[in-house]
């Protein structure tokens, strides 16, 4: 009969070192499940919001969503059937298509307007008002079957608040690019 | 040993109680991803997260009048109809308001009525920030579900641990007996609504912004 020797051993304070262990191991092991079991959910969040603006100047272009954005115009009035003290807007974009695969690169496409106090306008159809010839939305864009160096103009129809007209500025929000997003700067007046 | 082991056992017997209270009292998931409500009155300004909503008028019929792809329809009901104007506004993202539900004084339900086709007073409204709409919310309800009842609205008709504003209609003037004192033998949706703050352009006049 020969005995067994075990690191868990009351006499000498086995026990002790390894219910201390397992506490350790439990605080770094609970964050740990907690990350991992919320990190497809954090990523599925992140790439639905457009979160994180990058500025882009009046005539710049930019490449976003495999392809190169400029804001080509902003125009707005008093236009069709509108609520008292609001404006149609019409924002107009140049876009040079790169990848044309843009029913992938450009899912969930959202043009929208932002103002200084932090407000989002999302299109809105307008009774009376249409984009100008050759404009089409973005949905309609994807499937367009633009080609790679084609040059297609991309527009929305807005209606906002009168208070808001003269701090208001287009954004475009990409699936493929979220959580980023572009933010173009005014036409000089 | 002997009060050790008794010991143990109170634990045990104590935990086991304890478990079983916690698991029969614990709330049913429904519950706990339940919309959170947020109360308020006819005529006030409720704020939920994403929208605000000021109920203006509730109109009672016992028959609506619609025209649906170019037909007139008579729709007729064994209770009342309950044609709800709503003043909504988005609060900072434009959004869409698609819940309405009709709660009446003992618990009973009841969703927007799926009899309509789309129409664009109807839900789902598109609500903008600081551009009020007026939007319609219709229900079929038992006359006895009027006196103390309320509206329900969020965003979404299934909205988990969102905000629904949920507006008080004590205001609708009922009688002695539970029914509302003015209800319209027809109810005509299309009928021109008296002037609600719209303006119609004849002319379009852009110019940059």
């Amino acid at each position: 009969m020969s005995t067994v020797s075990t690191d868990i051993d009351p006499a000498s304070g086995g026990e002790t070192k390894w219910r201390r262990r397992g506490l350790v191991a439990l605080a770094i092991l609970l964050p740990l499940t907690l990350a991992e079991t919320s990190y497809d959910s954090v990523r599925e969040w992140l790439h639905g919001e457009d979160l994180i603006a990058r500025d882009v100047e009046f005539g710049q272009s930019m490449p976003f969503g495999g392809s190169d954005w400029r804001l080509a115009d902003l125009r707005g009035g008093k236009a069709g059937r509108l609520p008292d003290h609001a404006f149609a807007v019409i924002a107009t974009f140049s876009v040079t298509v790169g990848d044309p695969d843009l029913q992938k690169q450009w899912l969930g496409c959202k043009v929208m307007l932002t103002d200084a106090a932090g407000r989002r306008w999302l299109p809105d159809f307008i009774s009376g008002v249409s984009l100008p010839d050759g404009v089409m939305n973005c949905t309609s864009a994807i499937f367009s079957g633009a080609k790679k160096g084609d040059i297609i103009t991309v527009g929305e129809t807005f209606i906002v608040p009168e208070d808001a007209v003269k701090t208001i500025r287009p954004a475009v929000g990409l699936g493929s690019e979220r959580p980023w997003y572009l933010r173009f700067q005014r036409p000089p007046k | 040993m002997k009060i050790r082991a008794i010991g143990n056992l109170l634990i045990l017997c104590a935990t086991v109680a304890l478990s079983y209270g916690m698991q029969v009292s614990k709330p049913h998931y429904a519950e706990l991803t339940a919309p959170i409500p947020i109360d308020g009155a006819m005529h006030d300004t409720v704020r939920a997260r994403s929208f605000d909503v000021r109920l203006d008028k509730v109109v009672f019929a016992r028959t609506l009048k619609t025209n649906q792809f170019g037909q007139e329809r008579l729709l007729t009901t064994s209770g009342l109809w309950a044609v709800v104007t709503a003043d909504l506004t988005a609060t900072s993202t434009s959004t869409t308001v698609a819940g309405g539900t009709w709660q009446g004084p003992t618990g009973l339900r009841y969703h927007h009525t799926e009899r309509l086709s789309y129409r664009q007073d109807m839900p789902p409204h598109a609500v903008d920030p600081d551009l009020e709409r007026n939007g319609l919310f219709v229900f079929e309800v038992p006359p006895d579900q009027i006196r103390g009842a309320s509206l329900l609205v969020a965003a979404r008709r299934f909205a988990p641990l969102d905000a629904q504003a949920r507006i008080s209609l004590d205001a609708v003037p009922t009688g002695a007996d539970g029914q509302p004192t003015d209800v319209l033998p027809l109810y005509d949706l299309d009928a021109p609504a008296p002037p609600q703050g719209q303006t119609q352009q004849g002319q379009t006049q852009q110019g940059k912004t």
